[in-house]
């Protein structure tokens, strides 16, 4: 597999505060891979984000992304490679109407005007906004706000998406269709999906989960293994997944294989044990 | 805060909506510059004709000009009084002190009711039909040539553009922040003056804080969409001057030349 961003022993504290946001933190993210950050509130998730994306400058460590160690000189041509859609939907809008603020970042790499207008219809239309296209974005709901800061970064073709929390305001049928998208366009284009929430049922989709405390990496594994455990998983910030919940209560009782199963693996375990009684 | 009728854009079709906003930014400055012109009743009357008209063509309702008045109306009551009563005339009609109230009065005091009427009205017109961001890039394309002198003219119209539209969201900010006081037993609507004045510190206070982080975060999410200092940005809206602009400055004229036919008349 191949590394597409690598962060060693990196270090941030805010200017204002004494105490360190990210602490010596190390991690590698591959091409291709869905990746979900989770952790409580504070743990360090959004100043992790913003330090891979050179907004903020690390104290120390290195960042190198698609194998360029970043500097002053190249993060611009990095921040091209990298879409985020940032926590709070109110707080990163620049256009006056949802169009222009999809435009935005097309704008900025000087793309041709007729150009323009046919990506960001398509953008629009990923993630169903067309008709909001003359709206002020903030006359719009917050789940429909969310969808047009995703359009945004959708709109200039990034190879790693970044979503903090992006999906958190969307309806149970909206966030399937963001995440669905998604989805599909990692397989398709080949992207890297770097994803923070606090809801289990996205971080399902992805192949990694990361657990931050403190600004420490304090887990990373598969899903199943994260699932593993179980109720300890409210301590990092996550609702522990409803099969596990389950199987929590029926080990009471009867024997269930050992380690996190899947929805449908523990279906076929209930059906064996109905089928003993 | 829904009384302020002037610098509020109101969503609407009409030939006013459609003419490029750079004629219509121009001209409405251009007509409160005219108005001045006027000095007898044909040319104000005449004056307010076409203002009428202009608000006629732009099919909003009449309504919302006479609300754009209200902001200002104790500025108008104080000014026409003050004509009106200390206006100096040989044929007073009343005489008191200091205070004469006179013919001569009572037409200035007309005309400069008129020419409040006039320069509101118009600039209602220009903020109704034009979108905030219509505005900004008016003036963005007005300055242009000041590139030369290297005055950062992009930087300014996307500032500009910014603080326009982050208006409607720090209103929704202090209603916040004042219904969070209210429950906390802070009282805005009563007491004297320097009592009222004192109460909107804890708002004032809160405001700034959650202002600057909503600037940090936007300034953020600029760079990381890859807004760099404005230089070799193209541009997603550009405007466009037709046919029937060049009709508005024509029809300007005229009445620019009526008025002076008017006027010494
Ligand atoms: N602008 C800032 N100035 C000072 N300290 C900050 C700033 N932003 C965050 N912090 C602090 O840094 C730490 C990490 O914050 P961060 O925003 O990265 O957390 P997070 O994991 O994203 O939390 P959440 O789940 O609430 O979004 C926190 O202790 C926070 O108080
Ligand atoms: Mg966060």
């Amino acid at each position: 597999m191949e590394k597409i961003i690598s962060i060693e022993n990196l270090n941030y504290t805010y200017p204002e505060s004494k105490k360190p946001a990210i602490k010596d933190l190390s991690l590698d993210i591959y091409k291709n891979e869905w990746l979900s950050i989770v952790g409580k509130n504070g743990s360090g998730k959004s100043t992790l984000t913003k330090l891979i994306d050179g907004l903020i400058e690390a104290s120390s460590g290195t960042i190198t992304i698609a194998g360029q160690v970043i500097n002053e000189e190249n993060i611009w041509d990095a921040r091209k490679r990298i879409g985020i859609i940032f926590q709070n939907p109110d707080h990163q809008f620049v256009g006056a109407t949802v169009e222009d603020d999809v435009a935005f970042g097309l704008e900025n790499q000087g793309m041709p005007r007729e150009d323009m207008i046919k990506e960001v219809d398509r953008a629009l239309a990923l993630v169903k906004m067309s008709d909001f296209k003359t709206r002020d974005p903030q006359s719009l709901s917050g789940g429909q706000k969310q969808r047009v800061a995703i359009a945004g970064v959708l709109a200039t073709k990034p190879q790693i998406i970044i979503m903090d929390e992006s999906t958190s305001m969307l309806d149970p049928d909206g966030r399937k269709t963001v995440l669905d998208l998604v989805q599909q366009l990692r397989k398709q284009q080949d992207l890297t999906i770097i994803s923070i929430t606090h809801d289990i049922e996205e971080t399902e989709l992805s192949q990694r989960i990361v657990v931050l405390n403190d600004g420490q990496i304090v887990k990373d594994g598969k899903p199943v293994d994260i699932y593993d455990l179980g109720s300890n998983l409210r301590k990092y910030g996550l609702e522990e997944p409803f099969s596990s919940k389950l199987m929590s209560i029926i080990r009471v009782t009867e024997k269930l294989p050992e380690g996190y199963l899947s929805e449908e693996e523990l279906k076929q375990q209930l059906w064996k044990l109905h089928s003993n009684m | 805060m829904d009384k302020i009728i002037l610098g509020r854009y109101l969503p609407g079709d009409s030939i006013i909506y459609r003419l490029d906003p750079r004629g219509k930014f121009l001209l409405t400055f251009y007509f409160v510059g005219i108005v001045f012109l006027a000095n007898n009743v044909a040319s104000y009357a005449f004056l307010l004709a076409f203002v009428l008209f202009a608000v006629y063509l732009s099919k909003i309702n009449f309504g919302f000009f006479i609300k754009g008045l209200r902001p200002i109306f104790w500025l108008i009551l104080f000014t026409v009084a003050l004509q009106l009563f200390f206006t100096p005339s040989n044929h007073p009609l009343w005489h008191w002190g200091i205070l004469t109230f006179s013919k001569e009065g009572m037409v200035i005091a007309g005309y400069i009711f008129i020419r409040f009427v006039l320069i509101i009205f118009i600039s209602t017109l220009l903020t109704l039909t034009t979108t905030p961001i219509e505005i900004s890039d008016s003036i963005e394309s007005i300055l242009k040539p000041l590139k030369k002198i290297n005055f950062p003219v992009t930087q300014v119209a996307l500032m500009l553009s910014i603080a326009l539209r982050f208006v409607p969201l720090l209103v929704d900010e202090t209603t916040k922040i004042m219904d969070a006081q209210r429950a906390r037993g802070v009282d805005f609507g009563e007491g004297v003056l320097i009592k009222r004045i004192k109460s909107f510190v804890p708002i004032l206070i809160p405001l700034f804080v959650s202002s600057f982080s909503i600037a940090y975060d936007l300034a953020i999410a600029m760079e990381s969409r890859g807004y760099k200092d404005g230089e070799g940005r193209s541009k997603y809206r550009v405007l466009s001057w037709d046919k029937r602009d060049n009709l508005m400055v024509l029809f300007m004229a005229v009445v620019t030349i009526i008025l002076l036919f008017l006027r010494s008349y």
